[in-house]
Order: structure tokens, then sequence, then C-alpha cells
């Protein structure tokens, strides 16, 4: 792809944080359609934040976030989820709901006309949620929540799904069926902007940021960062 | 004697799942706790004096009236008061010096408009429009109601009769309707919920103005349970929620239900074996059931607070 392919998301100079404690400093990140994007970064490095700004939970003290051509660092973030922009946290599900609420929820608080329109689509993606769907989320494992999570953020149609860390907690068996899942959404064409601490998903992705003390220390393709001695010995222990 | 002090107990314990089940809604989805819910009581008590000695209408009109009167009402404390305490630091902790304070006023302005003097309503007016009904159901339509061989004053059935109506308008509002999922969203995971798109505020501003709507419908039926109420009664309503609430489940508002039925019963056994220990009974309640089993009887996760 290109670089100079238009951006579906760009973020410029994000500074965020909480309280007087500034996590984030200057943070530029795109987008693209259809690709899917990697933020590499250790535990505390600022991923969280970096979403969550992203997806309107903290409100960003510098800087713009575009989206699909506007403007809406200063939105709400069911304004930027109605944009297209979904987002799946760490949590990913409401464990008194059950599996079925759950995947509706997101569409439900957007205001879709008729969320159960994809139902039948999501469940053939995740046969084992139409199996429990009247159980309470809480029964799944935690694999099966990520899958609940994944579904529950697909079911307002994004153009591009936010997660954070969805290898986080679960067994090496569930992330390679976590990674053969987003291969799959890669090849509808959604967007995927992942944060992630595992590098195992450099498989499914088209470029990769590292996000290092709140800054982005590289942004490239995979190969670039493969190129790169020092984040070669950093993430792949290698020399 | 133990028939009769377990039905009584069953016909108050369904009312007091109406007099807390507000409160924990509030709870359940915005964290804050609401030391003032027993003043809404109270107030809704004084509408219903007001219908029945203004307008001379049957209290059970005054039901409709509370609830609309106190929706409005929440909605707009809400708009005053909640936006504020959400951007604390502790909002719990400063909700119960805000609902304390709130509580006082209440009280206050209620002492100066209509005085300290007990008010009550004549039995027979409740449930005036149900004396057909009754007739069918009874045999005739102002006296006692016979239940499993024991009578009990009419007012005590009809009071545990729109309790339970309450209560399963509240179960069909969380459970069957679009806005009662979102709530429910809510009460499971705050955070999740704003990352979910879910307007957050649009939802506990329902549930605020829903809880003290709620609050007022018990106060209605309060100076037939209770015999008369004072400006100073929703002290002793805020604790009786409290125990109610608390022996169900904090966090969970049908839960309520089962905390409100066995206070019920345990009120009538004190009051029937026991009565000069009857008003240590929420206290004690609160005290043992936070030692024993504080997640509540029906064991949901401990909330902070």
């Amino acid at each position: 792809m290109p670089p100079e392919a238009k951006a579906l998301l760009r973020t410029s100079g994000i500074n965020a944080g909480y309280g007087t404690m500034q996590v984030l400093w200057g943070v530029d990140l795109d987008v693209r359609a259809g690709e899917t994007v990697l933020l590499l970064g250790a535990n505390g490095a600022g991923k969280t934040t970096f979403l969550k700004t992203l997806v309107g939970l903290i409100e960003a003290r510098n800087g713009s976030i575009v989206l699909a051509d506007e403007d809406v660092t200063r939105t709400r973030s069911s304004d930027r989820m109605r944009r297209g922009m979904t987002y799946m946290s760490e949590l990913a599900v409401f464990p008194d709901l059950s599996i079925e609420e759950n995947i509706l929820i997101g569409a439900q608080a957007l205001g879709h006309a008729r969320p159960q329109s994809r139902l039948e689509e999501l469940y053939g993606l995740f046969p084992v949620l139409r199996d429990k769907r009247r159980d309470a989320a809480s029964s799944l494992s935690g694999g099966q929540r990520k899958m609940l999570g994944i579904a529950k953020a697909l079911a307002a149609d994004p153009k591009l799904l936010v997660m954070d860390e969805p290898s986080a907690g679960l067994s090496p068996l569930f992330v390679k069926e976590v990674l053969r899942i987003l291969g799959s959404l890669r090849e509808r064409g959604l967007a995927l902007l992942i944060a992630e601490q595992n590098i195992g998903f450099l498989e499914v992705a088209t470029r990769v940021f590292v996000l290092e003390g709140g800054r982005i220390r590289f942004s490239g393709t995979v190969a670039e960062m493969a190129d790169n001695e020092a984040l070669r010995r950093a993430y792949f222990g290698l020399k | 004697m133990l028939v009769y002090a377990l039905v009584a107990g069953l016909l108050f314990g369904l009312y007091f799942s109406l007099v807390g089940i507000g409160l924990n809604l509030v709870f359940g989805v915005m964290r804050i706790v609401n030391l003032a819910h027993g003043d809404f009581l109270m107030l809704g008590a004084f509408i219903a004096v007001g219908v029945s000695a203004l307008a001379a209408l049957d209290p059970l009109f005054a039901v409709p009236l509370a609830f609309v009167v106190f929706v409005l009402v929440g909605l707009v404390l809400y708009r005053l008061l909640v936006p504020r305490l959400q951007g604390s630091v502790n909002p719990e902790m400063l909700s119960i010096i805000l609902f304390f304070g709130l509580s006082q006023v209440i009280e206050a302005l209620t002492t100066i408009a209509f005085g300290t003097s007990e008010r009550s309503i004549p039995s027979s007016e409740l449930g005036a429009i149900l004396a057909p009904l009754r007739v069918r159901l009874f045999g005739d339509a102002d006296g006692p109601v016979e239940l499993f061989g024991q009578t009990f004053p009419a007012t005590w059935a009809i009071s545990a009769m729109v309790s339970v109506i309450a209560i399963g308008l509240v179960y069909v509002y969380l459970y069957r309707t679009r806005l009662g999922t979102l709530t429910r969203a809510v009460m499971s995971r705050r955070d999740e919920a704003f990352a979910t798109g879910i307007n957050v505020d649009r939802v506990s501003a329902a549930a605020f103005g829903i809880g003290l709507g709620l609050a007022a419908v018990a106060g209605v039926f309060a100076p037939f349970m209770f015999g008369s109420v004072t400006p100073a009664f929703g002290e002793d309503a805020t604790v009786t929620s409290f125990a109610v609430v608390v022996l169900g489940s904090l966090g969970n508002p049908l839960g309520t239900a089962l905390g409100g039925v066995v206070y019920g019963i345990s009120y009538m056994l004190v009051q029937t074996y026991l009565s000069s220990w009857a008003d240590l009974l929420p206290y004690v309640l609160l005290i043992l059931i936070l030692l024993l089993r504080p997640s509540g009887l029906l064991g949901r996760r401990v909330r902070v607070a």
C-alpha cells in the first residue's frame, strides 16, 4: 500500500494523561482503510491511554484526531463510534448480560435501527456464541469472552476496530484462534488497530508503531522493524 | 400466631421491597449512596395525605401522581448535583455527605411547611376505587381481608399488591426495554459501558428519576403501613431501606425483593414475640448480614461504596 494512501484515522501530536501525570507525548499515528496496524509496546508504555484517547474516553490535551476526514478530537465517544470506529477494551464484555445482549448492545447504544440484522453473520463467525446465546457472559472462558468482545464490537458495523490487548490472559491456543479471526476480518476489508505486547500479532500486521514511554519510537512495515537492530533485540530477542 | 406473623411478614416484606428498590437501582447504576432516599418516601406520603385531604380522592390516585412528580424531580436534581459528584475524586464518599445534607434540607423544609404533627389517612379511603373487586374477592368492600385463615387490614394487602406490580414493572423495564438493557450494562460494568458508546449520563439520569419515583410511590402507602408519618419519618425509612438493600444484595435491584421479604418476616416475628426490640431490627440485621454475608443473600459481589 503506498504511504500516500488516504488515512481512515490520523492522530497528530496527541498529548494526554491522568490528572497531573502526562502519559502520551506527541503521538502521531495513522491507519488506512482496510489495513491492520499493530501498536506494540510493553506494559506501561501508554497503549491503553492512547486507545482511550482515540475513542474519546480520555480527552486529548493537545493534538488532533481525524476520523474519515472529520476532526473528532473534541467529540463524544459515541459520535466517534457512529462514524465507524468501535473499541474492544481489555474487559471486552458485560459479565451480567447474556451473550446475545452483549452482541447487540453496542449497536443498540449507537441507535442502529435493526441491530439483530447482523446476528446471523456474527454467529457464523463465532459459532460457539450461537450455542450459548441465552447464557450470561460470565459463564464463558477467557478466550470465548474475547470472541464475544470482538462480536460485540463488530455488531455496530465499524470501518475501524480498535482493540486493546486481545491476547491478554489467553492461552497460546486461543491466541492462535484470535489471530485466525483477525486474519478473516482483514480479508473482509475491515481496518484494525491492535495494541499488543505479544509480537505474535506481527503475523497479521501491515504496519507497526512502537510506543515507549508514551512516545512513538518506530513506525514502519514489519520488514522495516525486523531490519532495525535495537528493535530486533528488544522485541525478537535476536542479535 | 406464627402463621399470622409469617403472612403479615410477607405482606410487609413485599412492601419493604418497594421501599428499598429505588435506592438499590440508583446505587447499582451510579455507585452513589442516596441518603435522602427515605425523605423522598416521606414526601410521597405527604402527596397521599394531600390527595386524600385536599382532593378527597382515593390515595391510590397519589401513586401515578407521586411517581411522575418525583421522576421529574429526580431528573432535575440529577442535572444539578450528579455531574459535579461524578467529576470529583471520590464520588461515593462525597455522595454520602451531599445526600445527607439534602436529607436534612428536605426534612427542615417539610417541617416548616407542614409542622411536626403526625399525619394519617383513614384506612377505609385506600382502595375505595377497588370496592367492586373487593366485594367479588372477599365479600365486602371495606372490611379486613382473610388470608390463610388469618385476617389482615385490607390496606396491607393493597400495599403488597401495588408493590408486586411496581417490582414487576421494574423487571419489565430492566429486562424487556432497550433503556433497561443499557441500564443493566451500566450496572454490570460502568467503564465498559463508556467504552461501548452507551450514553451513561442518560441511563443514570433515568435510573435516578425512576429511583426517586419508586421511593415516592412507596411513601404513598407509608401512612397505612406505619399508622402515620411526620417529616422525621424519612430518616427511619432510609435506615430500613439500607437494611433491605444490603440484605438482598447491594447493586442488584431485583435482589431487593428477597431482602424485603426476609426483612418483613423478621420484622413481624420480632413485633409478635419481642415487640420492644422491633426498633433495633434494621440495625441488627445490617450488622449481621455485613458480618456473615457481606455480599447479601443473593451473593452478588460487594461493590465499593
